[in-house]
């Protein structure tokens, strides 16, 4: 399939997946109402093309259009994530990760809108399979994520346990904070050290030149 | 005349004579091609939808999108969707012109329009679509009236293909664009050979077994063989005034879409 089918597929994939989980949300589709007609483009570093999203008629449509777009953003996925933090904004400029070109307002009211988002995924599935059968689910579900959240705890303290104190292959915390205080004392004695150095110099230097008048 | 006896190039151009032309491999008088075409679309029509899904495993909706992609569509645009047929075309495009651009949808075939102009009111779609029954060849709209002319699937079924290139050229708009979104000839062998047997020995039972209709599916791609290739359809764009034409394949050129601007 050549690349020109990828991005359609990708575009059309991702339209679909967005307007059934919008529809789903519970706050209904009045979250779009603020956005209707904008569109925000992302250029993302992984992808060779552009995607935009518009908001019409309390749906989004996904193309690789750029003509229209009332906010492009250059960034990578990994820089997408750290975006939900205002604050990181000026820094992630700064450091060249992130290009915003049009109104910013755009892209926080597209962020708003999927912060926002919040599906009852009980009653969905009770639709389908019954209020009996999802209330099981539910509580098997619930007690799998138990489970699993405390084996990977365990696991974790574990495997810590053996590469610290066992296999001795990583330093503990108060090692590191020993090791940092070293360092940082071997620093300070040869500060010292350049200061003393400079001082004999310069004497050295002016005795010399006594000399030689 | 069987898939094996399809007419080459030149005897196309031999077919197409000052008053004959072709429908599907059969060389018939000019004026009587309009109305065995519209015939096949009065039938096909409620089944259209279907039938483009099955036939295309659906890829047609990604074809369509890559049109719209490449149209440079921005709001309050005016766009013609020429022989749109049932509007899948129109619908994206009415959602991206906004309430301020406009968008008509003109198909020849009366059956066809009133199947499309059916579905986009059942999807919402009404502020700013139009429907106009129009020939390609006598565009019934004002010297330089639309940004972008789009003509997806309908060009091969066109009587007369340069005079209707023409006549989108005059509807243009200076800057404007036009899209002929239209099966083409595939650049490899291989896929050629299977895309003849699929045509000629999947397809027309398909319409048979769906549309209860084989015959109009044995058109179809007899027309598709009939239809000028890539390189052709672009030099009788640059004849008809368009200029920076250029095509793009799509699925190995089962598909091409052509782009032209006027300026």
């Amino acid at each position: 399939m050549s690349q020109i089918m990828h991005q359609q597929v990708l575009c059309s994939v991702l339209e679909k997946i967005l307007n059934k989980a919008l529809s789903l949300n519970i706050h209904g589709l009045q979250v779009l109402t603020p956005l209707e007609q904008k569109t925000l483009t992302l250029e993302l570093a992984e992808l060779a093309f552009p995607i935009s999203f518009t908001i019409n008629q309390q749906a989004m449509l996904v193309t690789t259009l750029t003509e229209r777009s009332d906010c492009q953003l250059k960034t990578s996925i990994s820089t997408l994530v750290e975006l939900q933090k205002e604050q990181q904004l000026t820094e992630l400029i700064k450091q060249g990760k992130l290009d915003i070109l049009g109104d910013i307002k755009v892209a926080q009211q597209f962020a708003n809108v999927f912060e926002q988002l919040t599906i009852d995924w009980q009653s969905e599935l009770a639709q389908h399979i019954g209020d009996i059968p999802t209330y099981k689910l539910s509580q098997f579900s619930l007690w799998l994520n138990d489970k699993i959240t405390f084996a990977s705890q365990q696991i974790q303290a574990d495997a810590s346990e053996w590469l610290v104190h066992e296999k001795r292959l990583v330093v503990t915390e108060s090692q590191i904070s020993a090791f940092n205080q070293q360092v940082n004392e071997v620093t300070r004695e040869v500060a010292d050290l350049e200061q003393r150095l400079a001082k004999l110099s310069a004497n050295v230097f002016s005795i010399s030149n006594q000399e030689n008048y | 005349m069987s898939s094996s006896e399809q007419p080459t190039v030149s005897q196309q151009d031999s077919i197409d004579s000052e008053n004959t032309t072709h429908f599907g491999y059969q060389t018939v008088e000019k004026n009587e091609k309009e109305s065995k075409v519209a015939s096949v679309f009065h039938s096909v029509a409620q089944q259209y939808d279907v039938m483009n899904d099955l036939m295309s495993f659906g890829i047609h909706r990604l074809w369509k999108r890559f049109t719209i992609d490449a149209s440079g569509v921005r709001p309050g645009n005016k766009v013609l969707d020429l022989a749109g047929g049932t509007g899948d075309l129109t619908a994206k495009f009415s959602k991206l012109v906004g309430r301020e651009g406009k968008v008509i949808l003109a198909d020849i075939n009366s059956s066809m329009l009133n199947v499309g102009r059916d579905k986009l009111r059942d999807k919402g779609l009404v502020q700013n679509i139009e429907y106009v029954q129009a020939n390609a060849q006598y565009l019934p709209f004002e010297d330089n009236t639309f940004d972008i002319i789009t003509i997806a699937f309908g060009l091969r079924n066109v009587t007369d293909k340069e005079m209707a290139l023409r006549s989108m050229y005059r509807v243009l708009k200076p800057g404007g664009r036009l899209l002929v979104l239209e099966f083409s000839k595939p650049e490899h062998d291989i896929i050629n050979k299977i895309y003849d047997f699929y045509s000629f020995n999947i397809l027309p039972k398909m319409g048979d077994l769906v549309a209860k209709d084989g015959e109009s599916y044995q058109y179809l791609a007899e027309s598709i063989r009939m239809h000028p290739d890539q390189e052709t359809l672009k030099s009788m764009m640059d004849d008809a005034g368009f200029e920076q034409t250029s095509y793009k394949n799509l699925t190995d050129g089962v598909v091409a879409l052509h782009k032209g601007y006027k300026f």
